[in-house]
C-alpha cells in the first residue's frame, strides 16, 4: 500500500507525495503530458529532441547537471508516445536543490542555436546506434506505420526520419516550450526522506511563481477501426528471420486493459510461457518470443516479436504462433494457470515498489490517468480477470482482420 | 525578479551510512550465510554465490551453460515443471555466471520462504543437465551469438578483452560457432560436481528475513556435503596480445565502436578508491570531461564511458564509445587529448568538489534498501575484503589531493600500454 497526499498549485501544478522514512534519498519524478503524439508530422522526434535540449542550462542556471552533482544527486530523462518524464534522485538533506533545478527550467530554459545543433547531431548519433547500426533495430519504425493509418501513434518517439530532426528551428522548440512545458500540464511527484509538508512548502516556493501559461489544445486524429489483415516483408542483412505480429486494442482506461496485461504475461510472462513453451521449447522454431502490450494512453498494440532458428521457415513460425493465439479462443484457462499469471504479477508488483523512484514514476503516470489510487489497486484489478475475460477478449481483438505482421527477413548476403 | 533563482539552495554535507549491521551464520557444513535484516516490503532476495566462474572452464561456455542448465530438469522435477512451478510463486530467478563467480540471485514474496528453499535445492544441487534441454539451449544460444555478432560493440568489446587478457585465458577467450556443439550433459555434471559444492556456498540474504529464517537455511542446505573431487590448479596465464591497434571492418556498419584501454589493478590495491575516483571524472558520469568533450560540445556520440573493473586475478580500465564512422579519428584523438591533460594539469577545486559529492551521492545510493546493500556487500566480499572497504573510499573521496590524481592518471592510464580496438 503506498501512502500519498496530493496537492495543487494555483498555476495548476500538481503535486504528489509519498513519505518514505526508511531511504537517505529524495526522488523526485516531473512529467510533462507531451509525447510525441503531440508533434507536428512533419516535425516528428521533436519531443524527444527537446527533452534532450531541457539539458541545456538556463540564463539563472548555465548548466543544469554541475549543480545537482554537487548535491550528490544524478538524473535522467525519457520520452514516449504520450509523455516526457524527468527523474532525480539526490541524499534528501539537498532536495531543495532538486525544486530549485526543475522549477528554473519549467520557468524559461536557454535555449541557443549552437546548443540545438549539438543536441541534434547528439540525437542523429543516438538514431544510428539504437535504430539503424543493430541487427532488427529498424523493425518498431516499420512496424508502427504499418499497423497504424491516421494516430500520431504511427510514428515512433526517436522519429520518422533523420530528416525531421535536422529540420528542427529554434522557433520551432520555443513553440514547443510554450505550448506544453507550463505548470498546468504538468506532474511532480516526490518519494522518500521527506515530510509531506515540507514537500509542499518547497514545491510552492520554487514552483509557485511560474506563470499558469495556455495549454495548447489537443486535437489527435482517431485510428480508424482496421479491417483488414496488413502484411509487410523486408530483406535485411541479418543472421535469421523475425517475425512482428500486432493488434490493436484499447486505451489505457479500457475495461479490456488488464485482460490484455493478462493475456500477454499469459503467453510470455516467464520461462514458462505458453509462446516460449511451445515455440522455443517443443518445437524449436524460435530462439526467442516475446509479447507485450504497449500500454499507451491511447488505444495502444498488443505486440508478438520473435527470432526465428536458422532455417526456420517464416511461414511456417507465423502459422504457429497463430495456433497459440486460436488456443486462447478455443478453451478457457485453467485456474492454476490463471492463478499462476496473477502471482507473478503480484511479485514484481511489490518489487517494483521497493524502489522510490519506481514509486514517484508511478505515481506520477496514475495521476495523470486521474487518480493515484489506482496504483494500489493495480494488483486487484489483474486478479480480477477471469478465464472468459481472456477468452472473450481474443476473440474479439486478436483476429485476423485487426492483425499486422511484418516479415523481416535475412538476406541471403 | 528571478535573480534568486541563481543562488543554488545551500548544499548540505552528507553521508553514506556504510557500516551496515550485518550477521554472519555458518551451515552445519560449513555454507556461510550473511543476512542483511532490513526494508519496508514483505519480499526478499537471495544470493547464492559459488567459485564457479569463467576462470574455472576448460572449455569456452562450460561455466555459463552449467548455469543456465541449472533449471533444465532436476532428480525430481522436469525443466516445464520446475519453471512451472517457480513462475507459479512469482518467483524472479536470474542465473549468473560472471569472470570469477557463478551462482544466482532469487527474489521472491517472504509467505513462499520455504517452498523456496526446497526448489533452491533442486536448482543448486540436483540437476540432471538432459541432453535434450542441452540442444534446446545450445542452438537457442548459437542464434543469439550470431545476432550479436553483429553489432559493432560487441565486435570491440570482445576483442578488447581478447588482446588485454590474452586469447587463452578465460578473462579474455573469445567464443566461437563451434564452441556450442562441444557442450554435453557429462562435461557440465563433472564442471558441476567440482565447483557448486554445498560445503563452498555463500548466501547473501537482503530484506525482511523470518525470524526462522536461520532454522530454515541449516535444515535445507546445512546437512548437504558432496564427494572430494581433485581439480587441478589452472595453468593458464594472463598475456597480453602484441599488437596493441586493431580496426575490425564490419560491412555497412554506419558507426564505429571504440574501445581503449589495458589491465589494470583491481580492489585489493591500496590505489584502487583513488583510480576509482580518477575514472569517473574522466568518464564515469554524465557531467565527465569526456562526455563533456565529445558528447556535449561536438555531438559525436550519444554516449562515452570510462570504467574501472575488478577481476579476482587482474582488473582492467576501459573507455567505450561508439561514434558515426567519419568522426572516429579525431573521436580517438579527443581520448587520447583528455588522458594527457590528467597527465600534465592538476585538478581544479571546483571540479574537484563536484565529482566529491557526486561519488558520495552514488555511495548513498548503493546503500540504499536492502537489495542495493546484498550487491555491494557481495562486490566486495568476492575480494575476501568487507565494508571496510568503503569506508575507506568514502575517506579518499573525501580527501583525495590534486597531486595524487595527477600521480595516479600518470601511473594508470599509460597510453603507451594502451590498447585500441576499433570496429565499424
Amino acid at each position: 500500500m503506498i501512502n500519498f497526499c496530493r496537492f495543487r498549485l494555483d498555476n495548476g501544478l500538481r503535486v504528489i507525495v509519498n513519505e518514505d522514512s526508511s531511504t537517505p534519498l529524495v526522488a523526485m519524478n516531473i512529467l510533462y503530458d507531451a509525447g510525441s503524439k503531440d508533434e507536428d508530422p512533419s516535425l516528428t522526434g521533436m519531443a524527444h529532441l527537446f527533452e534532450h535540449l531541457m539539458y541545456c542550462g538556463t540564463a539563472s542556471i548555465p548548466e543544469y547537471d554541475l549543480p545537482l552533482q554537487l548535491a550528490g544527486g544524478e538524473n535522467n530523462a525519457f520520452t514516449n508516445n504520450d509523455i516526457t518524464n524527468y527523474y532525480l534522485t539526490l541524499p534528501s538533506e539537498n532536495a531543495e536543490t532538486a525544486f530549485w533545478l526543475e522549477s528554473d527550467r519549467m520557468l524559461e530554459p536557454g535555449f541557443t542555436q549552437k546548443k540545438l545543433d549539438v543536441q541534434k547531431s547528439v540525437v542523429t548519433e543516438e538514431f544510428k546506434q539504437r535504430y539503424m547500426n543493430q541487427p532488427y533495430g529498424d523493425a518498431m519504425l516499420l512496424l508502427r506505420p504499418l499497423a497504424y493509418s491516421t494516430h500520431p501513434y504511427r510514428w515512433p518517439t526517436i522519429g520518422m526520419d533523420i530528416s525531421h530532426i535536422e529540420n528542427v528551428t529554434l522557433d520551432n522548440v520555443r513553440d514547443f516550450f510554450s505550448s506544453y512545458y507550463i505548470p498546468d500540464n504538468a506532474i511532480l511527484a516526490i518519494a522518500g526522506n521527506i515530510a509531506p509538508g515540507k514537500a509542499f512548502d518547497l514545491a510552492a516556493r520554487w514552483f509557485g511563481s511560474i506563470p499558469q501559461g495556455i495549454r495548447k489544445e489537443r486535437k489527435l486524429p482517431a485510428e480508424p477501426r482496421q479491417t483488414l489483415e496488413k502484411k509487410l516483408s523486408v530483406e535485411r542483412y541479418v543472421p535469421s528471420n523475425a517475425l512482428y505480429k500486432t493488434w490493436h486494442m484499447g486505451s489505457r482506461l479500457s475495461n479490456e486493459y488488464h485482460t490484455f496485461d493478462l493475456l500477454t504475461d499469459l503467453l510470455a510472462g516467464g520461462e514458462s510461457g505458453r509462446l516460449h513453451n511451445r515455440l522455443v521449447r517443443e518445437r524449436n522454431l524460435f530462439s526467442e518470443i516475446n509479447a507485450y502490450i504497449t500500454s499507451d494512453i491511447d488505444p495502444g498494440l498488443v505486440i508478438i516479436s520473435g527470432k526465428l532458428m536458422k532455417g526456420i521457415d517464416i511461414f511456417k513460425a507465423d502459422e504457429a504462433v497463430n495456433e497459440v493465439i486460436n488456443e486462447l479462443k478455443d478453451s478457457v484457462l485453467s485456474s492454476h494457470e490463471l492463478e499462476k499469471v496473477k502471482n507473478r504479477f503480484e511479485s514484481s508488483n511489490v518489487l517494483s515498489n521497493t524502489s522510490i523512484l519506481n514509486k514517484a514514476m508511478n505515481l506520477s503516470i496514475y495521476e495523470l490517468l486521474g487518480d493515484p489510487g489506482l496504483m494500489n489497486r493495480e494488483v486487484e484489478n489483474f486478479r480480477a480477470v477471469s478465464g472468459e475475460m481472456v477468452r472473450e477478449t481474443a476473440i474479439r481483438f486478436l483476429t485476423t482482420e485487426n492483425c499486422t505482421t511484418l516479415y523481416y527477413l535475412a538476406s541471403g548476403k | 525578479m528571478t535573480g534568486f533563482r541563481r543562488i543554488q539552495p545551500q548544499v548540505y554535507p552528507f553521508d553514506a551510512r556504510v557500516d551496515v549491521p550485518m550477521k554472519l551464520l555458518t551451515l552445519g557444513n560449513g555454507a556461510s550465510v550473511f543476512l542483511i535484516e532490513t526494508g519496508t516490503e514483505e519480499i526478499m532476495r537471495i544470493e547464492f554465490v559459488f567459485r564457479a566462474g569463467m576462470v574455472q572452464e576448460y572449455l569456452p561456455l562450460l561455466a555459463n551453460s552449467t548455469n543456465m542448465m541449472m533449471t533444465e530438469g532436476s532428480e525430481n522435477y522436469t525443466a516445464e515443471e520446475l519453471n512451472n512451478i517457480l513462475d507459479y510463486y512469482g518467483i524472479f530467478l536470474n542465473m549468473i555466471t560472471e569472470k570469477d563467480t557463478a551462482g544466482l540471485i532469487v527474489y521472491f514474496l517472504n509467505k513462499h520462504f520455504e517452498k523456496v528453499l526446497e526448489l533452491l535445492v533442486e536448482i543448486l544441487f540436483r540437476p540432471e543437465f538432459p541432453e535434450n534441454e542441452l540442444d534446446i539451449l545450445m542452438n537457442k544460444r548459437l542464434n543469439w551469438f550470431r545476432i550479436n555478432r553483429e553489432k559493432v560493440q560487441n565486435i570491440a568489446g570482445d576483442r578488447f578483452f581478447e588482446s588485454v587478457f590474452g586469447s587463452h585465458h578465460p578473462y579474455g577467450r573469445q567464443v566461437q560457432e563451434s564452441d556450442f556443439g562441444g557442450m554435453i550433459p557429462s562435461l557440465l555434471k563433472d564442471f558441476h560436481a567440482k565447483f557448486y559444492k554445498p560445503e563452498k556456498m555463500t548466501m547473501i540474504v537482503s530484506g525482511q528475513i523470518p525470524g526462522s529464517a536461520s532454522d530454515s537455511f541449516e535444515r535445507f542446505f546445512g546437512g548437504l556435503g558432496s564427494k572430494e573431487i581433485y581439480t587441478e590448479d589452472s595453468k593458464n596465464r594472463i598475456i597480453g596480445a602484441h599488437v596493441k591497434k586493431v580496426h575490425i571492418e564490419k560491412k555497412g556498419a554506419i558507426q564505429t565502436a571504440i574501445r581503449i584501454g589495458s589491465a589494470s589493478i583491481n580492489k585489493r590495491h591500496p590505489d584502487y578508491p583513488g583510480l576509482k575516483f580518477l575514472n569517473l571524472l574522466l568518464g564515469g558520469y554524465f557531467g565527465s570531461r569526456l562526455m563533456k568533450n565529445i558528447r556535449e560540445e561536438k555531438g559525436f556520440t550519444y554516449g562515452i564511458h570510462s570504467s574501472v573493473s575488478s577481476f579476482d586475478l587482474s582488473g582492467s580500465i576501459m573507455i567505450s564509445t561508439e561514434v558515426g564512422k567519419k568522426n572516429a579519428g579525431q573521436a580517438v584523438d579527443e581520448i587520447y587529448r583528455e588522458i594527457k591533460l590528467l597527465h600534465s594539469i592538476p585538478v581544479g577545486r571546483d571540479e574537484l568538489e563536484v565529482v566529491r559529492n557526486y561519488m558520495a551521492g552514488e555511495m548513498v545510493r548503493m546503500f540504499d534498501g536492502p537489495f542495493a546493500i546484498a550487491e555491494s556487500f557481495k562486490a566486495v566480499w568476492e575480494f575476501g575484503l568487507n565494508f571496510n572497504y568503503f569506508i575507506g573510499m568514502m575517506d579518499t573521496i573525501r580527501t583525495i589531493t590534486p597531486d595524487e590524481i595527477l600521480k595516479l592518471a600518470r601511473d594508470y592510464y599509460n597510453i603507451d600500454d594502451f590498447y585500441e580496438i576499433t570496429a565499424g
